[in-house]
């Protein structure tokens, strides 16, 4: 037996560890398909004490673990390659909640939308929402600095997030809060969401709430081309309005969702379709909804509509964030790529991708942040065909140095893991990726965190220098 | 020790999106993604490729610790047939893990009318001699069964006239609990389907549904059921079938996916699945009419096969929003599953008790007395938990709740008072 299996089941309780291999499989991959690596253990602390106590016998082992919340990632960040996982689902309290001062500090395995919903009384919410947020964790969250439809107005998870403790690799726990206006120094809470687990382990986090808008006014925009609706994200933009969030969805996504239980009325016979939602105070939301309406007409929208009731806003919605889940249905693998493009280049960049799907051909699905020029190309497709397989690579590989020679980059939201391993050499200079591994080194000397994800280790000067590590 | 490989259809649906986690019952339990809807589907494709083996305890007892609730397929966006895999995996994993010998004793009665019929007389004799309430807060599985008793434990019901007749033929499924337990509600679906238009016949020679059987792996007796249940509702010149039992309701729908593989009946079953209608259908169809009633506060909660087997929410809530008196809350995990799920408070007493526990603090919060839910199984498990807790509160059928209130209304009407 492994000997680790004994000090952490001392820890957490005999049922909260996993060591049999039939046992593990289920968290060999995260939210995105086609990688599979059995971890060596599974253990899943209860609360902040367990948390630091796992850590700490990891560390006396010199044992190498990843942190993993729900396991709903879409960059196989938290894959353990033969390496102890540390889950954090059962970690799931809200610690505290304070409406008035506009706050809460929860357990890193709280749910995003639980967080949201137990806001909701007070008129509040946690404003970043990936689309996963009916399963993603908080702390899941802060490792991936996760984006959403609505970051566009509000902000990223770091825009959001006050203060963690963290345990560091080594065991050791240390308070990260954001620097105040006044202060100078390193903002080490702002290195730390996002790090992809690499740094270490948060067991709380305070994050903003963010007071409800007065008003919503959700509006859906068919197009009988992709440019238009291209063009149309780039006008609402230049005309000075800041939409709470603005999405542009493809015919293959649309077909998706009207075929799953998700359906939410998109037009089947568009090429694309835009959600545009403003929200605010009530003065001057009707000349931006109408303006909005003005543009994309201009655009060549063939309908705008706004949504009527909560329910249908919230229909509007729930399709456009069940997208990728959706795209099951069409075959029994997916791609799910994240990249970013400067938001004047997407009708451009968008006919590149179709030009590289019918080259490849492979079906290109696209639903994404589109006010953001976060591209989301999915590519469904037949693992199981060798041929196919090669192609989708291919096109995928050409897909990403086609935004980073438009002046994008190569994530937005998904983060590095180990997907996007291969392109990071194509983005960054050596010293930049030096510069990487040193910071990196600085929260975790031993290197035992999330081993092998995010920085290539083989362009990392310093990392190989380092005694006794595995690549 | 593995198998040959299987195919399973419709697991490669599954892209591992995640999802399904927040809507699992067993996951928020037990935390542990072995005990997620996602999780098992990987089990299962384990199980089917013969990577996995049938006889790995651990393996099985993930997959026997599903309620087999469904809520996953409401929040799948990919479509995951779950309930046909893990009846599948279930019934091609049935050699190697046999269904527990509870189970199996219990299957067999339901499937044999002489046997259901007297163990049926037995437990209402219990119920009669009041065996049934004195034992009911007894620690352990005697306790919980004698509360489960307890809780089929109804007061008269008074009559009504129906209307005249203005809509289709209809024959009730009778049911095994619900006939031999809770024959009142039988009746008051029958009067309230009557007092909406619905003209009545029996269907002579029908059986249990045979959901129990399938859900547990035993598709054999399941099937032979089903076609018992087609022919004598074929007979009765039916153009729908009511059911007021949630379960037999959704397992009736699926008899054509059943019976797929049998030439000479499935297109009977397929036709026969498009007759079945939960009662609450049939009756929001016809408005239903309306009554004024007592005033009663009710919580209500949705009976997974209800609302994640079938997909309905919206006719039982019509059936009560009929009802003048009634302010109606849902419970905060009305979607959730209560516990019951068929054998399983039998098979998983344990675990059952876990899962219902947050429903009954829920009820106890909501200030409600009368739990509505359209199951046999729900009704008696939720009840049997407030007997137990020392709760005056009690899970009812909302066509009870109808009934009840035409009742009231009648008698009002004609006892020349003051309205």
């Amino acid at each position: 037996m492994d000997p680790l299996t004994g000090t952490l089941s001392a820890i957490v309780g005999a049922t909260h560890v996993i060591a049999r291999p039939s046992e593990l499989i289920v968290y060999e991959n995260d939210g995105l398909p086609g990688y599979h690596k059995l971890p060596r253990l599974f253990v899943a602390p209860g609360n902040r004490e367990e948390a630091i106590a796992v850590v700490r016998a990891l560390a006396a082992s010199n044992a190498p673990f990843v942190a993993r919340g729900a396991g709903t990632g879409l960059s196989a960040g938290s894959l353990a390659d033969g390496i102890v996982m540390v889950g954090m689902q059962r970690m799931r309290r809200i610690i505290e909640l304070d409406p008035v001062a506009r706050f809460a500090t929860v357990e890193p395995g709280v749910v995003n939308a639980n967080l949201t919903k137990a806001a909701a009384p007070h008129g509040l919410h946690y404003a970043p929402d990936p689309s996963s947020q009916t399963a993603c964790t908080i702390g899941g969250n802060v490792a991936e600095n996760a984006g959403g439809p609505h970051c566009l107005k509000y902000g990223v998870t770091m825009n959001h997030i006050l203060a963690a403790t963290v345990v560091l690799p080594d065991g050791e726990v240390v308070r990260l809060e954001a620097p105040r206006d006044d202060e100078i120094g390193i903002d080490l809470l702002g290195a730390f969401v996002g790090s992809e687990g690499c740094f270490g382990i948060a067991v709380d986090v305070t994050v903003k709430l963010t007071p409800n808008p007065a008003r919503i006014c959700t509006m859906l925009a068919d197009f009988m081309t992709v440019d238009g609706a291209a063009e149309a994200v780039s006008a609402i933009i230049a005309a000075g309005i800041v939409p709470a969030a603005l999405e542009l969805i493809d015919a293959g996504t649309i077909a998706a969702v009207e075929a799953s239980i998700y359906a939410a009325g998109y037009p089947t016979d568009a090429a694309a379709a835009l959600i545009v939602e403003v929200d605010g105070p009530i003065a001057g939301l009707d000349e931006d909804v109408a303006a909005v309406g003005r543009i994309c007409r201009a655009a060549g929208a063939r309908t705008v509509r706004s949504a009527t009731d909560a329910a249908e806003r919230a229909r509007l919605w729930q399709g456009r964030k069940k997208a990728f889940g959706a795209m099951g249905r069409m075959s029994p693998n997916l791609v799910v790529q994240d990249a970013v493009v400067p938001r004047t280049k997407l009708a451009p960049v968008l006919r590149a991708i179709a030009e590289i799907s019918a080259r490849y051909r492979v079906t290109v699905c696209n639903v994404f942040h589109a006010g953001d020029g976060n591209l989301h190309p999915n590519i469904p497709y037949n693992a199981s065909d060798p041929d196919e397989a090669a192609r989708v690579h291919e096109a995928c590989d050409e897909i990403m140095a086609l935004c980073i020679a438009e002046g994008g980059t190569i994530t937005g939201e998904h983060g590095v893991g180990l997907d996007k391993l291969p392109y990071m050499d194509a983005l960054f200079t050596p010293d930049s990726l030096d510069a990487m591994c040193r910071l990196r080194s600085a929260f975790d000397p031993a290197r035992r965190a999330n081993p092998g994800k995010v920085v290539p280790i083989h362009r990392c000067k310093e990392w190989l220098a380092a005694p006794g590590v595995e690549a | 020790m593995t198998a040959a490989p299987r195919t399973l259809p419709g697991a490669d649906l599954c892209v591992h999106c995640g999802f399904c986690l927040q809507a699992c019952p067993t996951y928020l339990t037990l935390d542990d993604e072995n005990d997620s809807p996602r999780g098992r589907i990987v089990l299962m494709k384990g199980l089917a490729a013969g990577t996995l083996s049938a006889t790995d305890d651990a393996v099985g007892n993930h997959l026997d610790q599903c309620l087999g609730c469904r809520a996953c397929e409401t929040a799948c966006p990919s479509g995951v047939p779950y309930g046909q895999l893990l009846e599948q995996t279930r019934a091609e994993t049935a050699t190697a893990r046999p269904i527990g010998f509870l189970s199996r004793v219990v299957l067999a009665t339901f499937a044999h009318p002489p046997l259901m019929a007297i163990a049926m007389a037995g437990a209402r004799l219990l119920r009669a001699l009041r065996i049934t309430r004195l034992l009911a807060r007894v620690p352990g599985r005697l306790g919980n069964l004698m509360a489960t008793l307890e809780a089929t434990r109804r007061g008269a019901a008074a009559s009504y006239p129906p209307a005249p007749v203005t809509r289709a033929r209809v024959a009730v499924l009778q049911g095994c609990v619900m006939e031999g337990l809770l024959a009142p509600v039988n009746r008051a679906t029958e009067r309230t389907l009557a007092r909406n238009g619905y003209a009545l016949c029996s269907a002579e020679g029908q059986q249990c549904c045979g959901a129990l059987h399938a859900h547990a792996g035993d598709r054999e007796t399941a099937r032979a059921l089903a076609r018992a249940n087609i022919a004598a509702f074929e007979q009765s010149g039916a153009a729908f079938v009511a059911v007021n039992s949630a379960g037999c309701g959704s397992a009736m729908k699926e008899y054509g996916h059943l019976l797929a593989g049998d030439a000479a009946w499935h297109d009977r079953a397929a036709a026969f699945g498009a007759q079945v209608r939960d009662v609450s259908e049939l009756l929001a169809e016809a408005g239903p009419v309306p009554a004024r009633g007592a005033a009663i506060k009710v919580a209500v909660d949705h009976p997974c096969h209800l609302m994640h087997g079938q997909r309905l929410s919206d006719p039982p809530a019509r059936v009560l929003a009929a009802i003048g008196g009634i302010a109606a809350t849902e419970l905060p995990d009305a979607a959730q599953c209560c516990g019951s799920a068929g054998l399983y408070s039998l098979a998983q007493p344990a675990l059952s008790q876990r899962i219902l526990a947050p429903k009954l603090n829920g009820i106890g919060a909501s200030g409600a007395t009368i739990v509505a839910t359209g199951n046999p199984g729900c009704m008696m498990h939720i009840s049997a938990g407030l007997i137990r807790a020392g709760s005056d509160a009690r899970a009812l059928h909302p066509v009870e709740l109808l009934d009840a209130a035409y009742a009231t209304d009648h008698q009002a009407d004609h006892q020349g008072g003051s309205r």
